[in-house]
């Protein structure tokens, strides 16, 4: 028995030894290399789909933001930048859009209006379904062809000429030109488009290219490779000649091994790699992905969380900052305080200065006495068990199980926690099958709105179903008005209103952290579009 | 059984002697019982002695027999004495490692800082303001010059350039705000603050500031008061050293009193891995000595039956039956796991038995037993359940520990217990994300989920020894 053990521990030892030979045996390619101006770095995952007009998630934004280019862009400091146009307008009535003579794709010919025209035209088709076809219903006409009452071609979108590109707007929309980086509005060729016969986009030779990299290399769920596009306009702005990903994989602790292996030039770190990484003096950084994430109640009719005394006994209960400080514990994080974050601009600064979030202390007496006149209106002895929904990741599980225990001691309520993957929170959300949810929102467009108007009646991201006319009234003032002081004034009784009537109760503002090798430095993180943007990267000697 | 032989011998012989008509009665005297005695070899034991005394001469198993009582005792009795509420969390002592610091200081109540504590001009270079507890660290410093914006990190070893400057805690929103308050999951211990200038763009400029702070334990009048640690003192004065609550085991990621939760992750993991067993091998045995002993076609269409089930998949019936009785999320999924291994795991215990009734049916001893007369009640009741007594023990202690580790393998993903109730496999699950930084919350689950495994697979390896007659007789 002994001697059949100590054989086992020398077996797996051998292996061991045996394997880390194996991997150490192939030699290693730095996570940035200055020699040939290199830089590794992965992905969670396989792009979904790379048809720039019907996709919008993460990783194919990622992906597309560095291999294409749309009118306008966003710079090293988040602001607006000519991309394929030059100079723009915007107007009341539309916008005007003139393209530079330089912009080609990588084939040689050149980026034309007509590409834009044709692009925009597939998203709104009713034939192309794609998700984000609602994001051009500033344009005219868009709403009623993805309706089906008008054909592609009534879209209020023209090319005069080859250079000239012009916009009628349904409604007026300040923030046009801001919409005009993301990639749901890039150009695609439509010759190129129709010889591909339906496979666009479907590998590296079945696309065509206009922005600073274009994709050289392909293996599905395997390797993604960008190289230099010689025919992009600016292309003496790139300073690095190739972008490799020969790592797919969503294991964080996978990612944080490779980087300290220096086969990767940035890895995202977790609360428990924090230790090492101070300790290894990497150098770490934080940004704010501009997410808020707080506590819906589901305000349906048949729930118990439609009662606004019990809303309130929960606001009273709660506190954002300890759960911050204490059991989220990642620096960079934001405690709750309203559902508009702090980076929004305001009249003339920051909304949350001009316009300051209610203040209040968690205080369990009033949270109690709340709690007794909710039990009164509802004709309830005892509260019964409230179903919290929340997402299956380590931090909302502690984050659940922090509020289990606070409203068990504070108000006596028993909470079960249903952990569920990010699809089904989202069903479940959708159906209205929970009381409490921990839900999130991330901004679509740099304007209080995106996050005001997901509490008005009838908006299908209003998940708890909350509707009240004086909201309502708000966010139709909002959407309506050009005037920004009207307007943010208007956001301003919002933020009230959601604090009053306990609509949600803010937790955090999401920050991420992330080591990056000390060589490289120009990284660029975007709350909106390409993330991360390595397009602005140097790599400096070692 | 020696005995018996004996005294049949010297009955035989009596009789034989009688026969002999030049003997007479007068030349013997009786036997006496004594002589009997002596006649012996060793005292009669039963079977179940016998194997009990083959049990303690094996130290494997009587040592893995004693750790089994002792976890039998540490589940019922642990509670008893140690009477902590295992889903009570202390946020002042989340993940403290066993034989952690503490002691901890009396403080105010945090309050909001305001502007007008540091008087403006006051802070040379970068110093603390007031204390540095774990409770808050406040920092300010002299304003940079060309600063748009300050980043503050945090280190745990001394900063050595530029890029090294440890946590970002955030950044100060603006170049006028020359102050900071840390409360993020501060520890005590060294820790070093640094303040980096950020220029418009975002990008580090020159002239950033370190500073070295001790940090102490620190605890709230309020905190100290919900947590009963001032009872007996007349007028706690701020300032004052308290103790906080002893953890012996140390405290987890919501500073829950571990040993709290192993003993209550206990009583789940072994009244799982003794109730679930004792019921399906229950079942094995009745329907494998039924297809065993009546044999034939029925026997084939018992077994063909206990192979089917053999075939359907354990954890797909557990959902199955997790959605058919009902139970919803952030509900405990006991009940479902205790059915789903009752119906899907007894035809193991199903085939050993039937193939132990059928090879002791055809044994001499039950066709003796059969000619002489005995009944079915008699035969199953004195020869076949004792003859495979043996097996059936073996088994249950083998499915034991495969029990329990099935429980701790469907918390681990999730589908057993629910929160705050916690199991081994639970607690595992939840350590394991924090096994680097902190050890402990993953150690002492995964060591009792070993041990109660290893001295079960042990205990059941000793019983195997001693239950079995064939070894027996070879000694």
């Amino acid at each position: 028995m002994l001697a059949l053990a100590l054989a086992a521990i020398i077996l797996v030892t051998l292996l061991m030894f045996g394997l880390s030979l194996l991997s150490g045996s192939t030699k290693a390619k730095p996570g940035a290399d200055f020699a040939t101006k290199t830089i590794t770095v992965t992905l969670t995952d396989e792009p979904p789909n790379l048809d720039s007009s019907l996709t919008a998630d993460q990783i194919s934004s990622f992906v597309l933001g560095h291999v294409m280019e749309g009118l306008l862009r966003l710079d090293e400091n988040n602001q607006l930048a000519p991309g394929v146009a030059e100079k723009w307008e915007i107007r009341a009535d539309g916008a005007t859009f003139w393209l530079r003579p330089d912009a080609r794709w990588s084939d040689g010919k050149p980026v034309t209006a007509h590409d834009f025209v044709f692009a925009w035209r597939k998203t709104v088709d009713p034939a192309s379904a794609s998700e984000y076809a609602n994001i051009m219903n500033a344009i005219r006409n868009a709403d009623d062809i993805t309706a089906g009452k008008l054909p592609p071609e009534a879209l209020g979108v023209q090319a005069v000429g080859d250079r000239m590109l012009k916009v009628q707007f349904a409604k007026p929309v300040p923030y046009f030109d801001r919409l005009m980086a993301f990639n749901v509005f890039f150009p695609i060729r439509e010759d190129f488009y129709k010889a591909t016969h339906g496979r666009y986009a479907s590998g590296a030779d079945m696309l065509l290219y206009n922005g600073p990299f274009k994709m050289v290399q392909w293996v599905h769920g395997a390797h993604i490779r960008f190289e230099k596009n010689p025919a992009y306009w600016d292309a003496r702005r790139i300073a690095i000649n190739v972008i490799d990903i020969p790592y797919f994989t969503s294991d964080p602790s996978a990612r944080v091994n490779l980087f300290r292996d220096r086969r990767i030039a940035q890895a995202g770190l977790a609360q428990q790699n924090l230790e090492e990484a101070q300790l290894l003096g990497w150098n770490i950084r934080s940004f704010r992905d501009g997410g808020v994430f707080y506590v819906e109640f589901n305000h349906r009719r048949d729930r118990l969380s439609r009662n606004r005394n019990f809303r309130k006994a929960i606001q009273y209960a709660l506190d954002s900052s300890v759960e911050v400080n204490k059991v989220i514990k990642q620096p960079g994080y934001l405690p709750g305080k309203s559902v508009f974050p702090i980076w929004l601009d305001g009249v003339n600064d920051k909304f949350r200065k001009e316009y300051p979030a209610p203040e209040y202390t968690p205080d369990t007496a009033r949270a109690r006495a709340y709690l007794a006149r909710a039990k009164q209106e509802l004709g309830l002895s005892k509260i019964p068990p409230i179903m919290l929904l929340a997402g299956d990741d380590p931090i909302s599980g502690r984050v659940a199980e922090y509020y289990q225990d606070m409203l068990k001691r504070q108000l006596d309520l028993d909470v079960r926690i249903d952990s569920q993957i990010f699809k089904q929170r989202l069903a479940k959300m959708l159906a209205g099958d929970f009381d409490l949810v921990m839900a999130g929102w991330g901004p679509d467009y740099a304007d209080p709105l995106t996050f005001g108007d997901l509490f008005l009646t009838g908006n299908v991201n209003n998940r708890g179903q909350y509707s009240n006319p004086a909201y309502d009234e708000q966010v139709r003032i909002a959407q309506n008005s050009n005037d920004r002081k009207v307007r943010m004034d208007a956001f301003g009784r919002m933020q009230q209103i959601i604090f009053d009537d306990a609509v949600v109760l803010p937790e955090y503002e999401r920050a991420l952290l992330f080591a990056v090798d000390p060589q490289i430095s120009g990284v660029v993180r975007r709350v909106f579009g390409a993330d991360p943007d390595f397009t602005y990267v140097k790599i400096a000697k070692e | 059984m020696t005995g018996t032989t004996q005294s049949v011998q010297s009955t035989l012989a009596a009789q034989t002697t009688l026969a002999d008509p030049a003997l007479q009665q007068g030349a013997f005297e009786p036997i006496r019982s004594e002589l009997r005695v002596q006649a012996l070899t060793r005292p009669s034991l039963s079977y179940w002695q016998d194997a009990w005394i083959r049990l303690k001469a094996n130290k494997r198993a009587s040592l893995s027999l004693w750790i089994i009582i002792g976890l039998l005792l540490f589940t019922a009795l642990g509670p008893q004495v140690w009477r902590v509420n295992p889903a009570e969390q202390d946020l002042l002592q989340i993940s403290s490692a066993p034989g952690a610091e503490r002691s901890a200081i009396l403080v105010a109540p945090h309050s909001p800082w305001a502007a007008s504590d540091v008087p403006p001009g006051t802070a040379a270079g970068l110093q603390l303001v007031g204390r540095a507890t774990t409770q808050q660290v406040r920092l300010a410093w002299q304003p940079i010059p060309g600063a748009a914006d300050y980043m503050v990190y945090r280190n745990i070893v001394e900063p050595k350039g530029k890029a090294t400057f440890g946590l970002p805690l955030g950044p100060t929103g603006s170049g006028d705000i020359t102050r900071f308050e840390d409360m993020l999951d501060l520890q005590p211990g060294i820790s070093f603050y640094s303040v980096v200038p950020l220029d418009a763009g975002g990008n580090q400029g020159p002239g950033s500031k370190t500073l070295r702070v001790e940090i102490v334990n620190a605890i709230t009048l309020q905190q100290a008061a919900d947590r009963r640690l001032l009872e007996g003192r007349k007028t706690p004065e701020l300032g004052t050293m308290i103790k906080l609550p002893f953890h012996p085991l140390g405290t987890d990621y919501l500073g829950r009193d571990m040993l709290a939760r192993l003993m209550q992750g206990a009583q789940v993991s072994l009244f799982i891995g003794i109730v679930a067993p004792l019921l399906f091998v229950l079942i094995g045995v009745v329907y494998g000595s039924m297809a065993g002993f009546i044999g034939g076609r029925a026997d084939q269409i018992m077994m063909r039956f206990a192979d089917f089930v053999v075939a359907l998949p354990f954890l797909l019936f557990m959902i199955l039956f997790k959605i058919a009785f009902g139970i919803g999320p952030g509900e405990s999924g006991i009940f479902p796991l205790i059915v789903a291994m009752v119906i899907l795991l007894w035809p193991g215990t199903a085939r050993l038995v039937r193939g132990q009734i059928l090879q002791v049916r055809e044994e001499a001893y039950v066709n003796a037993a059969r000619l002489l007369g005995a009944r079915t009640g008699y035969l199953v009741m004195r020869h076949m359940i004792p003859n495979t007594m043996g097996v059936i023990l073996v088994t249950l202690t083998f499915a034991i520990p495969s029990a329990i580790f099935t429980e701790a393998f469907l918390s681990f993903i999730g589908m057993g217990v629910a929160a705050p109730t916690a199991s081994w496999g639970s607690m595992s699950n939840d350590g394991i994300k924090s096994m680097l930084t902190h050890p402990h919350e993953l150690f002492f689950p995964a060591l009792l989920i070993s041990i109660t495994v290893l001295a079960f697979n042990l205990l059941g390896d000793g019983l195997r020894d001693a239950l079995d007659a064939k070894l027996r007789s070879r000694e």
